[in-house]
């Protein structure tokens, strides 16, 4: 599935100047700030002020010594605006090793660009950022910016730590509010920091952290979001672009969502009406009239991104989306809706985060959040998720980028937050069955064919869209062991209606099995070799994670060459563990055959730091085990 | 290289012919093309480019004068959901100076669908349209059609106007998806001289033929009465007749099948099949004629006048005292070269702007100590110049530019340095840290360059190397009965292999690089591990260590399974096409070299031993040999394998595969071991 994201938010990260004397020297730097860091971040003030319910000041005042070529980002040295967010001072100045001022860069001097890129067609946003070419590292960035907008629907997240492999000295954030305002805030993963509250009275809110050490990426390790200290800040009166907003619980929010924002969006042409009723005909049961609706705008749209003004969160008509038959996922999800409500089907537009790494919408915290949009059809007790950006997507089907996560449905009585469709890891399974054959010279031929189902099905399925060139890439790469692969015929099967993808292929391989002397040597997995790579990483500090489990299972035929005798057979094999199981079994036939039977099994969940080579082990065996070889010696 | 046969094909060019007589016109969309399912010739092709139709005309205008004038109309086919990022098109246009920015203006956008056996049209209106500004010299035009489905056609047209003529935009004949038909026409006045150049695989059809045509210019003249009531003015009107002959070119194109990317092709868009223009002379009545470039010696001496190219390398005074003191002491040509490659390398940082002419100009660079390309390369050519030597700039494209096929300005976007030696050119490029004398970084490696010298004269001075760049390895290991190996490794890496490790280890902590080396290397523990010479860039790298692995072996039924070459053996061929549509591209000839000491564990003798081999590849391509020896419980083995050319041509691809595919199944090729 593709993963289309539209600009429902965006985090303006922003700021303020303390005359102060400032030290900008490298030699002050401690040596603990240094280790794993690219950049330590000395110095970073933000000062928030709301002046009113319409109008927000954001200062930043950051000071980021960069270590290496990799640490410049850790300077954030940019501002985004728009029509209602202007940036009304942006300056830098670069320091180096000493301290000593090398450059001052002005406004003028920040390059200017449309934040337009990648999947959006056309946005009215742009950005200012500091184009510099390093002389020489370390070398120091001060950077000093200011931001007035209208829109108070997002008060900047304080993350005084913005990813790995930065340090930071100190940081501060002070913000200042009108009481009435209802502000509010909440903290996540303080502990383990060394960040104090200094202020926090019903106008001003002021906290401070020191000392935060670099940490390293790792590989399975949760999002950066969810280790490091964080504060959302919102207000129970807030203003979007000409709209004022009321957040103080979901349902209210929900209410305000759907009359301010959604309401009169879904009118439609009495001709279209006439068109979805006439194809859902004497059909009742709701979700079949859906399937009908869905596999229409399947085949009648297309995902087209454009992003101006308000209309970066309020949907398209749907009039026009019937008329251009396109529409970002707001205009698309809620054109469904409307032709759901033509022929008697409620549904609901429903705000979350879509991405392959699940990401909850913060149900403790009300406020406008998340990056997307998908629509709910209540179903007895459960609903139906609609994905309405995709013109591939079997109904229903979640896939990997919107599934087992807190989304926020929008109805007319109100917001609610909800869990969406988990998909079982016993349920996400590849499930292979075939046989090949070695000739005497080494040579494999062999088909097989994969069925995918569950969270598997979506990274399968899109193999069917390729051009032929991507196809045999991809089983080159996919089956990347097998020197000298050589792809048949390749059929697939897309059974929407169970979701079940099944690739069927025929394959073949020169000197497959190595010869030596009078022997064949060769590994008996051919099809489905576990290829994960994991690491060994020293002194692992953070837990790891497996968002999504799995199961794949293999019958696989093997027909042996003539005039050959079996010199080794590998043995049986079985693991057994907390992160899952694997099984191997080879079963001898007559005529020169054998059975070969593999399972593995791997289960979601998050585990320890400590862990982790328990972990490296476990996969370490399996690959070491799917590369059983057998031998044959000629007689 | 052989650079004049491999382009031979560009001699065929101009192969004159009327083209065949092809009617397409917008809103004439026929049923069959609406009902058409897949492409006759491509059945996998996502959509497809039905005609594509585009002119350039030089035309005369009474306010703005000669101003240029392209349209383009096009019909797209969608066959697939796939194909749908066709239905978003683009122009992008300059806006820079207000006396050669474009406008461009769409029209004629129209979706048309089959509904029920009926055409039905939707019309482009304005929400469909977008201005981008994409920063202050260029904006984008950006349209998205209504209604598209799966079997929609779409239309639509653009026209771009500029009084800047130089501007004529580039036609593209191919794309990533088939082309049925592609039409390019020029119209140009006698008064303009245009270089037309064609690049690709595949070429159009050209006809030419001359048409006569005249203006009518209005003259409004004011004119003093002379007489005894000086200062009365009256006006006079004018007209004259100007005839003047244009010149009409038409491209044409049938069938030209999409484009596909490929691994090892060093810029895929060489290949694709386009022509561009460039305005290379100006004749105007009564008015000296203006030369830009028509062969290589006059786009020379232009991009030599250019205030930000000659003028700059003929400035010292910023840099004088600094490089005495730089020079001092030094005698040989060699000893300046690499004391000023230094200086500039140390002294001036590359900002990541390509260019053969300056951005700041070398004084402000050298003050603030960044720069583009030639800013950089064009201080240290004066630098050299002043140390006496005989330094000259080279204007080469890079790898993401193409090839400099045509004389041509715009075919340039980089320069380097050449110093005049009795063994020929040193080649000099002080943007990358780790560049030194003839080993330039890649994305400079790119056919050949022009060199100009003083005096205004140049000449192509080839940059592919032909120095093979060695990678030296000493590899001493004992296996345990267990199958655990343990040893010692010895890596040396030389020129371009030099430079690619030392851009690998840059900014790498060593913990980082040594579990990166560990992991990579299938898991071995790293100890010992010493780097000599990473920062004495002159010579090779050297990486010493010890190493243990767990799974280097394979322990089955009691025999112990070595791959001799340990994590050194090529375990993948990596040409994995059946057909090679491009040239393959290494960058550099190279030789990599094995010598490696075997100790088996006690109680063990040799089962099987892998046979000796040697490959050679037809023209002295490259060679392989693997050769293996026993010593009581010692064996030793030799393995070189070696690429003596650069670029390999698609001729020669089925015997590359082959060579790799023989020299993997040798590498991967066990010695079996088994108890005494």
């Amino acid at each position: 599935m593709k993963s289309h994201v539209c600009a429902l938010f965006f985090f303006f990260f922003s700021s303020l100047l303390l005359a102060q004397k400032k030290d900008y020297s490298i030699l002050s730097i401690s040596d603990s700030l240094k280790e794993n860091a690219n950049a330590v971040v000395r110095f970073n003030q933000t000062d928030i002020t709301i002046l009113s319910q319409r109008s927000m000041n954001t200062k930043n005042h950051r000071i980021v010594t960069v270590l290496n070529e990799k640490g410049f980002d850790a300077t954030e040295s940019f501002e985004f605006y728009d029509k209602s967010t202007s940036v009304k001072n942006i300056e830098a100045i670069i320091y180096d090793a000493f301290g000593k001022e090398i450059k001052k860069v002005r406004r003028k001097d920040f390059k200017d660009q449309s934040v337009v890129g990648g999947g959006t067609l056309f946005s009215d946003s742009r950005y200012l950022y500091l184009d510099y070419t390093p002389i020489s590292y370390p070398f120091t960035v001060e950077f000093i910016s200011e931001v007035q907008t209208s829109s108070t629907a997002f008060i900047p997240k304080w993350m005084p730590l913005q990813g790995f492999n930065t340090s930071v000295e100190k940081a501060s954030l002070n913000v200042v509010f009108l009481k009435d305002l209802g502000f509010k805030k909440k903290e996540f993963q303080f502990s383990n920091f060394d960040i104090k509250k200094t202020l926090d009275t019903d106008t001003q809110l002021s906290y401070v952290a020191s000392n935060i050490l670099a940490q390293k990426q790792e590989d399975y390790s949760p999002s950066y979001r969810e280790l490091f200290p964080k504060v959302m800040m919102g207000l129970e009166y807030f203003h979007l672009e000409g709209v004022d907003g009321t957040a103080t619980n979901w349902v209210d929010f929900g209410k305000w969502y759907s009359e301010k924002i959604l309401s009169g969006t879904t009118d439609l042409p009495e001709e279209t009406k006439t068109k979805i009723k006439a194809l859902v005909g004497e059909e009742k049961d709701p979700i079949k009239k859906a399937k009908i609706v869905y596999d229409f705008v399947q085949k009648k749209s297309r995902y087209v991104s454009i992003q101006v003004g308000i209309g970066g969160w309020k949907p398209m008509l749907a009039t026009d989306v019937d008329r251009l038959g396109y529409g970002d996922c707001k205009a698309l999800t809620n054109y469904t809706k409307a032709l759901l409500q033509a022929v008697d089907v409620p549904s609901y537009n429903t705000v979350l985060y879509g991405d392959a790494y699940k990401t909850n919408i913060e149900s403790e915290f009300v406020s406008m959040q998340g990056n997307h949009m998908i629509l709910s059809i209540p179903t007895g007790d459960h609903y139906t998720w609609l994905e309405c950006t995709s013109q591939d997507d079997p109904f229903g089907y979640q896939g990997t980028f919107t599934d087992d996560r807190d989304v926020l449905v929008i109805k007319p009585e109100g917001g609610e937050i909800v869990h969406t469709k988990i998909y079982d890891d016993k349920g996400n399974k590849q499930t292979d069955k075939g046989s090949y054959a070695i000739d005497q010279n080494g040579t494999l031929t062999g088909a097989v064919s994969i069925v995918s189902e569950g969270s598997q099905y979506s990274s399968k399925s899109r193999v069917e869209t390729l051009q032929p060139t991507e196809k045999e890439a991809h089983y080159k790469e996919y089956w990347d062991y097998i020197n000298n692969l050589k792809l048949g015929k390749i059929t697939f099967n897309n059974d929407k209606e169970n979701v079940r993808f099944t690739e069927d292929i025929q394959i073949s391989a020169a000197n497959y099995a190595t010869i030596s002397a009078n022997k064949l040597i060769f590994a008996v997995d051919v099809f489905n070799q576990n290829s994960t790579n994991v690491k060994r990483i020293r002194n692992r500090k953070n837990p790891f994670q497996f968002q999504r489990g799995y199961i794949d299972t293999d019958e696989i035929e093997v027909s042996l060459p003539t005039g050959f005798a079996i010199e080794f057979l590998p043995s049986n094999f079985e693991l057994k563990g907390k992160f899952g199981e694997y099984k191997t079994e080879i079963i001898k036939k007559e005529n020169n055959k054998l059975i070969y039977k593999r399972s593995i099994s791997v289960n979601k969940g998050k585990y320890s730091n400590k862990e982790y080579d328990e972990y490296r082990l476990f996969m370490e065996q399996v690959s070491r085990n799917d590369n059983a070889k057998i031998i044959l010696t000629k007689n | 290289m052989k650079f004049s046969t491999f382009f031979s094909l560009v001699s065929l060019l101009f192969v004159l012919s009327k083209a065949t007589a092809q009617e397409f016109k917008l809103g004439k969309v026929s049923i069959a093309e609406l009902e058409q399912r897949v492409h006759p010739k491509d059945t996998a092709a996502v959509a497809a480019i039905l005609y594509k139709k585009g002119s350039s005309k030089i035309e005369f205008n009474q306010n703005d004068g000669f101003v240029l004038v392209t349209e383009v109309e096009t019909r797209i086919k969608i066959y697939k959901k796939e194909g749908y990022n066709w239905a978003n098109q683009s122009v992008v246009f300059y806006i820079g100076s207000p006396s050669s920015r474009e406008k461009v203006d769409y029209s004629d956008a129209v979706t048309f669908n089959l509904v029920n056996g009926k055409v039905e049209k939707t019309k482009l209106k304005s929400d469909g349209i977008f201005d981008e500004n994409v920063n202050k010299y260029r904006s984008r035009k950006k349209i998205t059609m209504p209604n598209v489905k799966e079997g929609s056609v779409l239309e639509f047209k653009y026209t771009v106007r500029t009084s800047n003529i130089g501007m004529m935009h580039d036609w593209d004949f191919q794309t990533s998806i088939p082309v049925n038909y592609s039409e390019f026409k020029t119209y140009i006045p006698e008064y303009y001289v245009f270089n037309a150049r064609q690049k690709g695989y595949v070429f159009p059809k050209v006809a030419t033929q001359k048409n006569n045509r005249s203006i009518v210019l209005t003259n409004k003249e004011r004119v003093s009465t002379v007489g005894l009531r000086a200062g009365t003015v009256k006006t006079e009107y004018s007209t004259d007749k100007l005839d003047y002959i244009e010149t009409e070119t038409t491209y044409s194109s049938e069938h030209f099948p999409a484009m596909k990317e490929e691994s090892f092709v060093n810029n895929i868009d060489n290949y694709l099949s386009s022509i561009s223009h460039e305005l290379s002379m100006v004749k105007a009545p009564n008015r000296p004629i203006e030369m830009y470039s028509a062969d290589w010696n006059s786009v020379v001496k232009t991009i030599y006048d250019y205030d930000t190219f000659g003028p700059e390398l003929n400035k010292t005074g910023y840099f004088e005292d600094d490089i005495k003191t730089v020079l001092n002491g030094l005698n040989t040509p060699d000893e300046k070269i690499i004391a000023l490659l230094n200086y500039v390398k140390s002294s001036v940082k590359w900002n990541g702007y390509f260019g053969y002419d300056c951005d700041s100009g070398v004084r402000k660079a050298y003050k603030e100590k960044t720069g583009n390309i030639a800013d950089i390369n064009l201080m240290l050519t004066a630098m050299l110049r002043y140390a006496g030597l005989t330094a000259n700039p080279v204007l080469t494209s890079t790898r993401s530019n193409g090839i400099a096929l045509f004389p041509n300005r715009t075919a340039f976007n980089y320069v380097i340095a050449a110093v005049e030696t009795p063994t020929g050119y040193v080649l000099l490029d002080a943007s990358d840290k780790y560049s030194v004398p003839n080993v330039l970084p890649l994305r400079v490696l790119n056919w050949q360059g022009r060199l100009i010298r003083k005096d205004g004269t140049s000449e192509d001075v080839d940059l592919m190397p032909k120095k093979v760049s060695n990678d030296i390895v000493f590899l001493s290991y004992a296996i345990d009965p267990e199958g655990k190996v343990s040893g010692k490794a010895r890596r040396q890496c030389f020129d371009h292999n030099a430079m690619i490790i030392r851009n690998n280890i840059d900014g790498l902590k060593e913990e980082e690089y040594l579990e990166k080396l560990e992991n990579e290397n299938n898991k071995i523990e790293i100890s010992d591990y010493v780097r000599t010479n990473q920062k004495e860039i002159l010579l090779p790298t050297i990486e010493t260590y010890s190493f243990t692995g767990n799974n280097l072996c394979e322990v089955i039924g009691g025999k112990i399974y070595v791959d001799p070459m340990l994590f050194f053996s090529n375990h993948e061929n990596p040409f994995k096409q059946e057909i090679r549509e491009y040239p393959v591209d290494f960058g550099f000839p190279f030789l990599d070299k094995y010598s490696i000491t075997i100790q088996i564990p006690e109680g063990f003798t040799v089962e099987t031993l892998p046979a000796p081999v040697v490959m050679n590849m037809e023209d002295n391509l490259g060679s392989f040999k693997f050769v293996i020896a026993q010593n009581q419980n010692v064996l030793q083995l030799n393995v070189v394998h070696q690429i003596n050319e650069a670029i390999v041509t698609t001729e020669k691809y089925d015997m590359l595969k082959e060579y790799y595919k023989g020299m993997v199944a040798k590498e991967t090729e066990k010695i079996v071991l088994k108890r005494i």
